[in-house]
Order: structure tokens, then sequence, then C-alpha cells
């Protein structure tokens, strides 16, 4: 048999092999026992002496070829496997990815963290209230005597006959509880559920949400209010924001004041602003001496100030939310809209 | 309420003040201004017209052809069917292309076979009274051509101060007071006003008495010789400008005397009242009085009454009886100019749900002082209007009262510390001054005097006065400062935390949404649910009936929000953090006992054969498991439960969780997880196409955080090789899983670790009542590697095990 005839026919039978299983077949037949290179070993000791030198090294060049040639094969189909790979055939980069669901956190609870966050930045305590309050804590204490108009136009839900208990109306009732129970000096932000008794539409609501403020100290002033909002704003826009205290009267506080933010959704003027550029914030003032005397703190020592940020009203102004029944409705297609 | 600049002007020059400016001013010192609007724009579009001549329509009895000068050059021929069109007369002329009232526009026109070109226009058709029995006659001389408001001096801007900013300012309800504050603002003086009582005759006086301390002060002014007289129309543009109908003259001088100062006030027919005169008293039981809207009101002890022979003829301070109502003709008049008190006025109009200028007046606490001013303001006015009245008798003014007026001491050092702004004594003095308070050096600090008409509620106190000092300086020229103090960090709030990672948790890796819900839970819901009988708090006044009970815990509401969700997504995944109230646990304070609840629903379609890892049960518990276990209860034990804690769930698919067992210990129910009773699927409306495979947790806040949360402690990491390997097991439905993964804990000796159920199966060919339950675990020893060997052992010690339980092997 001619070596050489051999060695090319396996050549060109290693390169036609079409892929690695194919190749490795080929490799066993090739360099097995019973294939080329076993037949021509196993016929080495049955030569004569003098040919098994040569027949030896024939067959080891048969071997080195042969294991060559399949080298080169495996190296080639790899390549061609991964210009395949690298062809991308079939991509489609429109086609869009499998939707991955997740959760949400309610924008009340969004917007809550950004003020905490600001707030305990500046060493204020987070605290906590009852939505079913004492009428003491709601109204009394806060200098709202039983025959105050103000408890007209803050349309209570109350409780019991006697008006002793009440679903407290803003979140003001938490500064007394605060203060009956803090030294001075403190600061403070509570955040949490209000009710009004009003039937509900688009821009009304009998439960929202609120966050008031409390900071009592020596010689806090209309300045330190000031500055604070100013702070806070920056903290929830991400920049300066100009604001104007106008008269406002609240009976907890005095001065008492309308704090008006510049308008953050134009320069000109829009819905939002009524084009007014301002838009009216939050009701603050000092706190009222009699308050602080109603929680035992010594009005001619401390003094502080107040304010009751409207939380709902934020989410919906920064989200421009068009109906303020969302907030509680539940409905997913409302909640889903906001991060985790 | 609504201030006219025109009226304003009658007490402090406003030359040169533009609206939006006097707007503004006024919003940033003292009341918010919500719209300035111009008055009657319409009167300045109509032109003052000189009828030139008038001649009878040829086809037409009661029509008049005139020629009309409206200063243009040609005189308009205008057809009119007035009667008292006459030449000579000015009048107001809409020209063609004019849009009037009611969005009516004058055209071109032919009538009954004459050109008209435009309209003289009626009082109605101007609308500024029902007056349409004749064309408007303007008064006086008016320039030909020019537009009519600005000719006979009603044009006039009407600036719209929100009521609620003047609650606790009663000087605000009439114009001179909110001209005090213009003045102070511009600086411009505030124009005397003469109110001394006019020259009184000698009779005497109608008798009052005053039964009453919630009438203060009571002055009658007896008035003769009053006529017929139309109100003149600078009075009428004003009270039209400020949204007042004109009627009459008495009436619209009383409303004017009440738009001016702020005093309302009212007018008899002397001649209907009692010989006896007037008495102020409470209203008797059952007493009942025809108030002048025409409506009979019941009346209480509490209501106060003028009466005259015994029976009731105004509802003090609120409003008129329809039986001493002034008709025309009325000669003889009795003026009331009065104080009653705020509470008993405001009980009574909000219990009769009769809200008048009035009553909304007395209610903000007016100054006594007040009456007297308004009695000689009123008399005043008449008396130019109709030289002829005159006042006969003596003034009547009872009752008992004093002048507020007060003086408060004022440190300038605590306003500067209170306002942070460095203001001067005497730019302190100037400020208050402006706005009538007196003001003198004293004790090296200040005294001030207050006005009686701020006195009665506004200012008591010398935080009162900082006020004053700081809103008239203007709160925005006060620098901005920085809160100084010490740096200590607040104190840990655990609760907080737990409630915020729960948030995290669950919206994060859970994939849950967060909701908010209401805390009123409905009537219905509870019946629904078995939860009728339980004690609630519940409001008085609800929105609506049946939604007046306080929620006692959370889940509830996310119940109703089932369906509604489920017609939208075919998945369900809500958590809400929110309060409930315990009225039985009530403190001795009466605050009920508040709960901080997590409740959690997983509501899914339902599938036909789920595996047991699908089922919204087995996925809820996964959450829960997976929620306690970075909230560091690793321990959390379902264990089922016999007495189920809510009526509403699954009478057998349901477990609680446990937290704290070990041992001995039993440990803490802190919740539980559930699946509805499938009883509820159809009330919830998720039944039919909407049919669901629902499941409800429970997780008290307030037990976890009574719990000892575990902490991490470092486990060193193994050193020798674990190897994984998968058993099956048979067994009968009541052999507890927990039962055979004891068996496989036993059998490892301690090397079994990570065991997880994969599989659960259930076949014709395992028989019936049984099941096969696949597990992954890992054979590891920290001391030596584990061999082929030892988990042969491992798997015969565990057929043994397995075998007293009933249990097998699977191959």
């Amino acid at each position: 048999m001619d070596n050489q005839a051999n060695l090319e026919t396996a050549q060109a039978r290693i390169a036609e092999a079409p892929d690695p299983a194919a190749l490795a077949a080929l490799e066993r037949e090739l360099l097995g026992k019973d294939g080329l290179l076993g037949q021509q070993l196993s016929a080495i000791p049955s030569l004569p002496p003098a040919e098994r030198g040569p027949a030896g090294r024939a067959a080891n060049e048969l071997k080195t070829a042969l294991t060559a040639g399949l080298q080169a094969r495996a190296t080639e189909l790899a390549q061609a496997d991964l210009a395949r790979d690298r062809a991308g055939v079939g991509f489609d980069a429109t086609l869009p990815p499998p939707q991955v669901e997740r959760g949400s956190l309610h924008p009340i609870t969004h917007v809550t963290r950004k003020l905490v966050e600001v707030f305990t930045s500046m060493g204020y305590h987070i605290l906590d209230g009852p939505e079913v309050e004492l009428d003491w804590y709601n109204f009394e204490a806060l200098n709202i005597s039983a025959d105050h108009p103000a408890r007209d136009s803050q349309d209570t839900f109350y409780c019991d006959e006697k008006g002793s208990l009440v679903l407290r109306t803003h979140t003001s009732p938490v500064q007394v509880r605060a203060m009956e129970r803090l030294t001075p000096p403190f600061r403070l932000v509570c955040p949490g559920k209000v009710f009004r008794q009003e039937s509900t539409d688009a821009t009304h609501e009998h439960t929202f949400h609120q966050m008031e403020g409390l900071v009592v100290g020596k010689d806090i002033s209309v300045g330190h209010l000031v500055g604070t909002m100013k702070t806070l704003l920056r903290g929830i826009f991400g920049r300066d924001i100009d604001v104007r205290l106008r008269p406002g009267h609240f009976p907890f506080v005095e001065p008492g004041f309308e704090l008006d933010a510049r308008c953050v959704f134009c320069s000109d003027g829009c819905r939002v602003c009524k084009g007014t550029r301002w838009i009216e914030l939050l009701p603050c003032g000092l706190v009222h001496p009699k308050v602080l005397q109603a929680a035992g703190i010594d009005p001619d020592e401390w003094s502080g100030f107040a304010f009751g940020l409207g939380l709902s009203r934020l989410v919906m102004l920064s989200h421009g939310i068009d109906d303020v029944r969302h907030l509680l409705g539940g409905d997913l297609r409302f909640l889903e809209q906001f991060s985790c | 309420m609504l201030i006219s600049m025109r009226w304003l002007g009658r007490h402090v020059d406003l030359t040169g003040i533009d609206p939006e400016q006097l707007a503004l001013d006024l919003t940033l010192s003292t009341a918010e201004v919500e719209g300035v609007e111009r008055f009657a724009p319409y009167l300045s579009d109509v032109v003052v017209g000189h009828v030139t001549e008038r001649i009878k329509h040829p086809d037409a009895d009661k029509l008049g052809i005139c020629q009309v000068d409206v200063g243009t050059g040609e005189p308009l021929q205008i057809v009119c069917g007035a009667p008292n069109v006459a030449a000579g007369q000015r009048v107001a002329v809409a020209t063609v292309g004019t849009v009037l009232p009611g969005d009516f526009k004058i055209k071109k026109s032919k009538i009954r076979g004459v050109p008209s070109v435009g309209m003289i226009c009626s009082e109605r058709e101007l609308g500024l009274s029902d007056e349409h029995d004749g064309i408007w006659v303007l008064p006086g001389e008016p320039t030909v051509g020019a537009p009519v408001a600005e000719a006979i001096g009603i044009d006039d801007w009407v600036l719209e101060i929100d009521n609620k900013s003047l609650t606790h300012r009663p000087d605000l309800w009439g114009h001179r007071g909110i001209a005090r504050e213009v003045a102070a603002i511009l600086q411009r003086p505030l124009l005397p006003l003469e109110t001394s009582m006019p020259e009184l005759g000698s009779e005497d006086p109608v008798s009052v008495r005053v039964e009453s301390p919630a009438c203060s002060r009571y002055i009658g002014l007896s008035i003769d010789g009053v006529g017929q007289g139309k109100t003149p129309d600078w009075m009428r543009a004003l009270l039209l400008a400020t949204d007042q109908r004109p009627i009459d003259l008495l009436v619209d001088l009383s409303n004017f005397v009440m738009g001016d100062l702020g005093q309302p006030n009212h007018t008899f027919d002397r001649d209907q009242l009692s010989s006896e005169g007037i008495v102020v008293r409470e209203a008797r039981d059952g007493e009942t009085l025809v108030t002048l809207d025409e409506v009979q009101r019941n009346l209480q002890p509490s209501d106060l009454l003028i009466c005259s022979g015994g029976e009731g003829v105004a509802l003090a301070g609120i409003m008129g009886g329809e039986n001493s109502k002034v008709k025309e003709g009325t000669a003889r008049l009795l003026l009331e100019v009065a104080c009653f008190e705020p509470v008993p006025v405001r009980r009574t109009s909000s219990r009769l749900g009769l809200r008048t200028d009035s009553s909304a007046r007395f209610e903000k606490h007016l100054d006594p002082t007040l009456p007297l001013q308004a009695a000689g303001h009123f008399a005043r006015l008449l008396r130019e209007l109709q030289p002829d009245v005159s006042f006969p008798a003596q003034l009547v003014d009872v009752g008992d009262w004093s002048d507020p007026a007060c003086e408060i001491p004022l440190n300038p050092d605590q306003v500067r510390r209170s306002l942070g702004a460095d203001i001067s004594d005497e730019v302190m003095t100037t400020l208050l001054t402006s706005i009538d308070f007196g003001v003198q050096s004293q004790d090296g600090g200040l005294m001030v005097r207050v006005p009686s008409n701020r006195a009665t509620k506004d200012i008591g106190i010398e935080m009162d006065l900082v006020e004053e000092i700081g809103r008239l300086y203007r709160y925005g020229n006060i620098p901005e400062q920085h809160l100084v103090g010490a740096l200590v960090p607040p104190p840990v709030d655990h609760r907080r935390e737990l409630t915020e990672s729960c948030r995290d948790l669950l919206a994060g890796g859970a994939r849950f949404h967060e909701t908010m819900s209401y805390s009123f839970q409905s009537d219905s819901l509870h019946q629904m649910l078995g939860l009728d009988g339980d004690p609630y708090v519940s409001v008085i006044n609800p929105v609506a009936e049946g939604s007046a009970r306080i929620r006692r815990t959370v889940l509830p509401s996310l119940l109703t929000l089932l369906e509604p969700n489920r017609r939208q997504r075919e998945e369900v995944r809500l958590f809400e953090i929110g309060k409930g109230y315990r009225p039985e646990e009530a403190n001795d304070r009466g605050e009920p006992k508040e709960v901080h609840e997590l409740g959690l629903v997983l509501c899914q379609s339902k599938s036909d054969n789920p595996s047991f890892e699908q089922g919204a049960l087995a996925r809820l518990m996964a959450v829960v498991k997976d929620l306690l276990g970075a909230l560091q209860f690793p321990d959390l034990q379902f264990v089922p439960c016999e007495e189920p804690s809510v009526p509403w769930v699954h009478p057998v698919r349901r477990v609680e969780l446990v937290v704290g067992a070990s041992g001995k210990q039993a440990g803490t129910t802190i919740g539980f997880v559930a699946e509805l009773d499938p009883g509820l699927a159809g009330p919830l409306g998720i039944d039919g196409e909407l049919a669901s495979d629902t499941a409800a947790a429970c997780v008290s806040l307030d037990l976890l955080l009574e719990q000892e949360p575990s902490g991490t402690s470092f486990v060193p990491l193994p050193r020798y090789p674990g190897f994984k390997i998968d058993v099956a097991i048979v067994a009968p439905d009541e052999v507890p899983a927990r039962d055979l993964a004891h068996a496989i804990e036993k059998a490892g000796k301690g090397n079994a670790r990570d065991l997880v159920v994969f599989d659960l199966f259930r076949g014709e060919q395992l028989g019936a009542d049984r099941r096969s339950l696949a597990y992954h675990l890992v054979l590891q020893n920290d001391k030596k590697t584990l061999t082929d060997k030892d988990a042969q052992s491992f798997l015969r010690r565990l057929e043994r095990g397995l075998g007293e339980l009933g249990a097998e092997l699977r191959s």
C-alpha cells in the first residue's frame, strides 16, 4: 500500500469533517488501534529487523502528519464556529426584551422619604402620631377653642357626641404631643394621614397626607423659618427656589404666614400657578406662646416655628397628577407608575 | 369679600395706583387678594349719547326715531321703544359692534322699515338693576362720546379678598378698614370721615331693654320724614361693584354703611313696633319667626331675638323679620345699630343654615365703639340724600360694654429677635402709628396702645404686635438664616426602621406594590367578612351612610381592591403598612389602642393544575418567609392554626406566623398567612371570569418590634466539600412534611444541610392519598470529606426512618 496515497486520502477526509464530533470520530478511526496508524504499527513486529526502523519512522511521520492535520481542522472548525457566533444571525435589536415585573412604593412614601432625608440631615426627629386624636391635642392645646370659627372651616370628623375624640384634621397635634415629651431645644417633623369631612372630587379628598414641622429653641426667628424652608425646597427640587411669606392666620402660630414658592413649572405663568408664578405651598409661623405654654414649655425662655406641608398636594404637583382620588384608590395602573 | 377701588378712594387717595400692584401689596402685608377684575367692563364699551331729536315712528305708536350725537360728527339714527326717551337727554348708547351682557351683539337693523344703528340702553340691559321701564337717563352732563363708566365716574376695579384670610380681622370687613391698611402701605393719609350724630330732636326715644348678655350694645335712632327717592348712581355703582344688588334707598344705604364701616345695621318700620318698644331677649322654646327671606324659623333659647310687643321682629345680628319690614311709603323708621356677641350669632346662623353678610361680621367680634359711628354715618348720609329727614328723638344707647382698647408693653429687642431683622425702634413706631396704634417710650421699651377696632380679638399679646410690625415691614425684607444648634443625632426609631425595611423588601425583591387606603371601612364589607360584631371607633358625621367605621385592621381594605385590579391584571400583589384602632382597649384618656400592621394580598387568576410552588398561598408564604428572614427573624415558623384569628380565611388552608420559638419556648404569633375562604370569591367579585387563587397575610409590626432579631453572626466557610443529592419520598398524606424533614435530618446525623423541597407529586402510580416529595440537599461535614459510602449509609438510615413513618424512598 502506498503510504503517501493513504495519507492524502486521510487528509482529504480530515479536511471534509463537518464538525468537531465528526472530527473526533475520524481521529479515533485514524489514530486508533484498527485505524491507519494502528495497522502500520501492528505490522512492524512482523517485518524483517532491517525494515523495522524505517517502518517505525514512517509510522511516526504518519502520526505527526495526521495529528497536525486533525489539529488544523479542529482550529478551522473552532474559527468557523466563532465566526458564525459573531455573525449573530437572526438578531433583531428592535425586538423588545421579555417583561421583568417589579414592585413599587407609593408616591407618598417617595416624597416622605425625600423630605425625611433632608430633615434628618439637619438633625430633625421623625415622629408619628395617632390618626384618631383627642380634641385637646387637635384643637384646644393648639389655641383653637370650642367656639373658634376655625373649627367650622376645618370640617372635623367627630368620633363621639361629646366631641372629645376626632379624626385629626392636621398633623399639628403631634407638635403638642412632642413638646410634652421632649426637652427643648429640638427639631422634628411628623408625616401622616389627616382627615376633613368633605365630599370628594378631583381636587377634594376627605383623607390626605401632611407633614408637620416644629423647631423649638432659643431665639428662633422668622429668618430661621425662611432659611429652613429654602433648604427644604432645595432638597426637594435640587435647586434654589424663591419663596415669599405673606400674612396668614392660624390660631396656633403668631405671627402666622402662608409660604408661597416660585412656580417650578413655568417662568411666565401656567395652569399650576394659575398665572401668578407663585404656588401656595405651606402655612407656617412662630409657635404661639399659648401653645408652648399648653405643652409645658416656658414661652419666655423658648420660641419656635412650625409649618405644615401638604404631602398629597406636593405629590400631585410634582407628578402632575390630575385627580387626588388616585392617591388612595389602590389602582395598580396608578401605583405601578412609581418606582420601588 | 369684594373691595371696590373707587370706594376705597373715598377713604384714601389712590391716584396713580395700579390695581394689580395694590392687590400684591395687600397680599403681602394684609390679606390674600384672590382676584382683580374690572367692574362692569361693558360700561366702558357703551358711550354717552346726546339725544338731539325724537320723532314718532310712522308705523308704530310706541316707537320713536331718535337722532343721537355720540361725538362722531354725524348723529346716529336709533329706533327706540322706551317711553321716557326725549330730546336733550344724555343716554348710554351701544353702537354697532358692541357686545352687551348675555353676549348680545349690536347690529345694524331695520325696525318696521326704519334703519337703526345702535341701541339706547336701559339699566337692566347694562346689568345695573332690574329697571327696564325706560332707558337709563344719565345724570348731569357727561361728555358726549366718552365711555359711560368714565364719563359719569363709576369706572372701577374690584379686588376679591379671600374671606379665610380675614377671619381674625373684624376691622377689615368694610372698606374703611381696608383703606386704613392701604394708607399705611402707601404711606398716604387716611382721609377723615365725619360720623358725628346730626342734630337730634327731644321726643322720647323708643324704649329698648336688653335682657341678654349676648347683646352688648344696642343703639336705636328714630328717623322721620323718609320720602321716596332713588339711590344715587355713584352709590348704586359701588354696591354693584361689590356684588350687592341695589334695591331701594333705605336698603342700599344700610348695605352701604355696612360695606363702608363693616357694621351691620337694620331698619324697622317704627309704626309696626309696639308702644313698649324693643326688647332684646333669648327666644323661647317653640317660638318661631318668619325672616325677611319668607322662611319660618324655629327658634331655641340659644337664639337671640329682637322683640316688640312680645313677638320677635328680627333674628339678632342675622336677619330681620318679615313683620317689621320697611315697606314702600314707610316714613317713620327705627335704625338699629348693635353689637351682638360672636358665639351665639355663629351658633344660631350655623344651626339655621342662614349665613348673612351681617352674621359673618358679628362672628368676627366687631368693635363695640363702631355702632355709634355707624349710626352717625347712616344719619348723615341719609340727610345728604334726603334733606327733609329729621331725627325726632334722642338716641337710645344701652347695653353693658366697655372700650376694648388696651395697652401692651413691647420690648423692641423681642421684635428684632422674633423677626430676625434689625428694625429700629423708630421704624417700629412709624409702622404701628400708621395703622392708628399709639406708641410711647416707657421703661426703656415701648408702650403700645391698641385701638378698639383691633383689640376685640386679634391683638392681645406682644407677639401680636410683632406680627403687625413684621407684616408692615414686609416679611420679604427679613434675611434668611440657618438654624444653629448642638449636633445631636435624633434617637433611633425602631418602628420607622422596620416599616421602611418592609417597604423596600416588599417593593424590591418581592415585587409587591405599596398602596395606602382610607381608614374608613364600610359596614357592608364588615358584614361580608363576618367582622360586623367587632367594636369600632366610628365617626358621627360620615361622608356617606354606612362608612363611619375606622378600621381595626388593614387587610379588609386590601380585599376591596382585588376585584377592580383583577379586571386590569392577571395578578395582583399589594401591600399596605397602616394603622388600626381598637376602642375596647382604650386608655384612661379615652384614646383607642392604635395598632400598626403590614397587610399583603396576592391574587392570581386560577389555573387548573398548579404546581405546589405556584399556588398563591405557597408564594405568599415564601414572600413572608423571605421578608422576615431579611428582617433577621430566620427562625420564622409556619404553624398550623386551629382557631383562626379572623373569620374570613380558609378553614384549613391557613398558617400562623411564629417567631422566637426554640426548645420549650413557644414563641410569639405575629400574624398569619391564609387563603381566602372560598365562599367569599363571589361576594368580593373575584369569581367567574375573574376566578382567582387568593392569599392574604397580616403581620403585626407591634408584636414584631417586641421580638429580638437574630443579628448576623459569621459562620466559618466549610473546609471540606459537600455533595448534592436529591431524594424523593413517597408518603401517605397524613404524614406532615415536617416529620419527613425530621427524618432526613435525623438520618443525616447533622450532615444533611440546605434541605429544599423542589417537587410535590401525586399520581395513580403512587396509590390513593399518597404523595411524593422531592428534596435537594447537601451532605457535608465540617471535619472530613464525606464519601460515597457515607451517602449510601445516609440513604439506608433514611430508608429505615421513613419506614417508621409509613413512608419510603422513591427509586
